[in-house]
């Protein structure tokens, strides 16, 4: 053959199979999402604005929403509730809700940050699973709506609210907050393969973050609310989200839109909820990882 | 490193009919790209590739040329997965493009045409995570990261974020990371362009060295010294269709004979009336004249026997000759005698021949 370099150095590379096969790299798929989950870690770190942007929004819901309604609202809530629950105890799960809500907006942001400055292509071109690729950068976005849930939670105490579950209540408020946000964290994510454009997607979902919370049973109870709006609240996941939690931190069923008895009291607030937030979340978590799957540099024909 | 490529798989010292066959076989078995009638439509319709065939084989560093606009980076990108080919076979490293992409992936090394870095993380940060994308064994991560930031010298500012960078810092960094793994297959899309000598110089070695180690380099540049130093083959695409292919020196004596570049006294139409005069004159009816710069060149098989016949001509009609001299044809000729009427028409409206054979 004419090409005797080619020939002879082929060897040195070709690995350990004999000449025939060339050397292959890769992880194995826990290995891709710990890759992914430490970059957007270290990312979320070095960039603490994003942090606290995403807390500042809520943490001013919660002071102004406590201080300016509250003795309006906590008339409502009474009668709504039955107990003499203070608004600020009343508020605090939805503003959970919507800490969770706020973090997935800048998920989709942080993914066309990638695209824009190429690191998307660079991973398109790794061998890590797509798949576990979502799976990672969503583990830290979650991991950090988590600890953000904390500190609402230690701001409402401080403000006078009351989590009557306890500890167990705080985890189990943090984990629906999780559990929650993944169906917003898909959502923003394929607005952001779709669109691949900052500005499409922040206004695509942060135009539809407060209709999503005024349109639920998050800031007043659903009874007071006009025919149209509990309509609504009955298709909105953040409805499910916050009568789940609330419930936790109430602990008794207030879910107002399903209704079931198979346990005893606060379960069958938490339980319909959670499982309602969990098929939402795999459905939009499917699609998300559809896009991602055939993400590509371009359309071609 | 000097090999006469040629792009037919066949050897022609070999006559039995089933020998061939073998041979050509295996050589499509251990080519690293083998590409049969690629084509690549965008969804707006632009068709950026079409009917490209092309072999490369393993530890050939191989240079793939072109004008803007002309397919270099949209065949690259094929390649590494990035597109799927609209139709055609393309093997990469013996895997197929459309049905075995993950395989393809597990086996190249990319480094694309735009700087592609997080300017979040440092320095090291990057290229630890291209090691880890990677599966670069744990043990091996340590040593290769300094290795790679002591290549691209980025060892002193290690720890900074990489959006503090300048923006030959950031390709440098970039190169580093498409290299971490050390794969047998590197695609590198003008991994110099914006670089200074010294790193420029740098990352030719390194290229050379793997490649001397087996790394088979498919690399796209717009320095033409650059493909003429370190290219065993080069292949020139134009609107989406090779054009021509060769060692460097192939293309060189296809471009035949020898360039006499003539300066001339500025003025107007000093230029046009010279080349003209040259056009005109009747030893080199088959010559290739164009303007340059500050004056004519003539590349012709007789340019040596006849040159000073053409000053005499140029003197009687009254231009003043500055300055001449007779070379062998280099990269560049050979890319103005390819892409020629293409830098007309996009460049110079007024209608100037310019190279045409
Ligand atoms: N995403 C895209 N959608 C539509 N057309 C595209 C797209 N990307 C490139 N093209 C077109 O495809 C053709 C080839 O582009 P390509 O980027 O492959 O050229 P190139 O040879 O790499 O050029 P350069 O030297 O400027 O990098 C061009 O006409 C370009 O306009
Ligand atoms: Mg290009």
């Amino acid at each position: 053959m004419s090409t005797p370099d080619a020939d002879g150095s082929a060897e040195e590379y070709a690995g350990a199979t004999g000449g025939e096969e060339v050397t292959r790299s890769g992880n194995s798929f826990a290995g891709d999402v710990w890759v992914n989950f430490k970059r957007w870690n270290v990312k979320a770190v070095r960039n603490p604005f994003v942090l606290v942007v995403s807390l500042a929004q809520p943490i001013i819901f919660l002071v102004l929403f406590t201080q300016v309604f509250g003795n309006v609202a906590g008339g409502a809530v009474e009668g709504a509730t039955g107990g003499d629950i203070s608004y600020e105890t009343y508020l605090v799960p939805a503003i959970a809700i919507q800490v969770a809500l706020a973090a997935a907006v800048t998920s989709g942001i942080g993914l066309v940050n990638d695209i824009e400055n190429g690191m998307f292509e660079k991973v398109l071109v790794t061998p890590m699973n797509r798949t576990a690729v979502f799976l990672g950068k969503t583990a830290a976005e979650v991991f950090r709506i988590a600890i953000q849930i904390g500190i609402i939670l230690g701001l409402g105490v401080l403000l006078g609210a009351e989590i009557a579950t306890g500890l167990p209540g705080v985890i189990g408020i943090m984990g629906i907050g999780v559990l929650f946000s993944l169906w917003f964290v898909a959502f923003s994510n394929s607005l952001a393969i779709l669109t691949r454009d900052q500005e499409s997607t922040i206004i695509g979902a942060n135009l539809l973050q407060f209709p999503l919370l005024f349109l639920s049973s998050a800031f007043l109870p659903l009874a007071t609310l006009p025919g149209w709006i509990q309509t609504f609240a009955r298709l909105n996941p953040v409805t499910y989200g916050v009568d789940a939690t609330r419930s936790l931190m109430l602990d008794e069923n207030v879910m107002t839109v399903i209704e079931v008895s198979w346990f005893d009291g606060t379960l069958n607030g938490v339980v319909p909820g959670v499982a309602v937030l969990a098929g939402i979340g795999l459905s939009f978590g499917a699609i998300a990882v559809y896009l991602l799957s055939r993400a590509s540099s371009s359309d071609v024909k | 490193m000097s090999q006469q490529g040629s792009r037919t798989t066949a050897d022609p010292s070999v006559d039995g009919d089933g020998v061939n066959r073998a041979s050509e076989r295996d050589s499509t078995e251990r080519a690293a790209i083998d590409v049969d009638g690629l084509e690549l439509t965008y969804s707006d319709g632009t068709t950026a590739v079409q009917g490209v065939d092309l072999t490369v084989p393993r530890g050939e560093f191989f240079g793939f040329l072109g004008p803007n606009g002309a397919g270099k980076t949209t065949t690259i990108k094929v390649f590494a997965t990035l597109l799927s080919p609209t139709s055609g076979d393309v093997q990469v490293n013996g895997f197929d493009a459309r049905s075995e992409t993950r395989k393809i992936r597990e086996t190249i090394g990319y480094m694309a045409q735009e700087t592609s870095i997080d300017p979040e993380l440092t320095a090291e940060e990057n290229i630890r995570f291209a090691c880890e994308a990677y599966g670069v064994p744990s043990g091996e991560r340590a040593e290769r990261v300094s290795e790679l930031l002591s290549l691209v010298d980025l060892a002193d500012v290690a720890d900074k974020q990489a959006e503090e960078f300048s923006g030959g810092m950031k390709k440098r960094l970039d190169a580093a990371t498409a290299l971490a793994h050390r794969p047998p297959l590197v695609f590198l899309d003008e991994p110099t362009t914006g670089l200074d000598p010294k790193a420029r110089n740098r990352l030719w070695e390194y290229f050379l060295r793997i490649n001397d180690l087996g790394t088979t380099i498919f690399l796209t540049t717009q320095y033409l010294e650059e493909a003429d130093q370190l290219c065993d083959r080069l292949a020139v695409i134009l609107d989406g269709n090779i054009v021509a292919d060769g060692s460097p020196d192939d293309l060189k004596r296809e471009v035949g004979g020898e360039v006499l570049a003539i300066e001339l006294e500025r003025g107007d139409g000093v230029r046009e009336r010279a080349t003209t005069i040259a056009r005109e004159f009747d030893a080199f009816a088959d010559a290739t004249v164009s303007e340059t710069e500050d004056g004519i060149s003539v590349t012709s098989e007789v340019a040596r026997q006849y040159g000073t016949d053409l000053l005499v001509a140029l003197r009687d009609a009254g231009l003043t000759v500055t300055g001449f001299n007779i070379r062998a044809p280099t990269l560049d000729d050979v890319f103005l005698a390819i892409t020629g009427d293409e830098i007309d028409t996009a460049e110079m409206p007024d209608g100037d021949r310019g190279a045409s054979q």
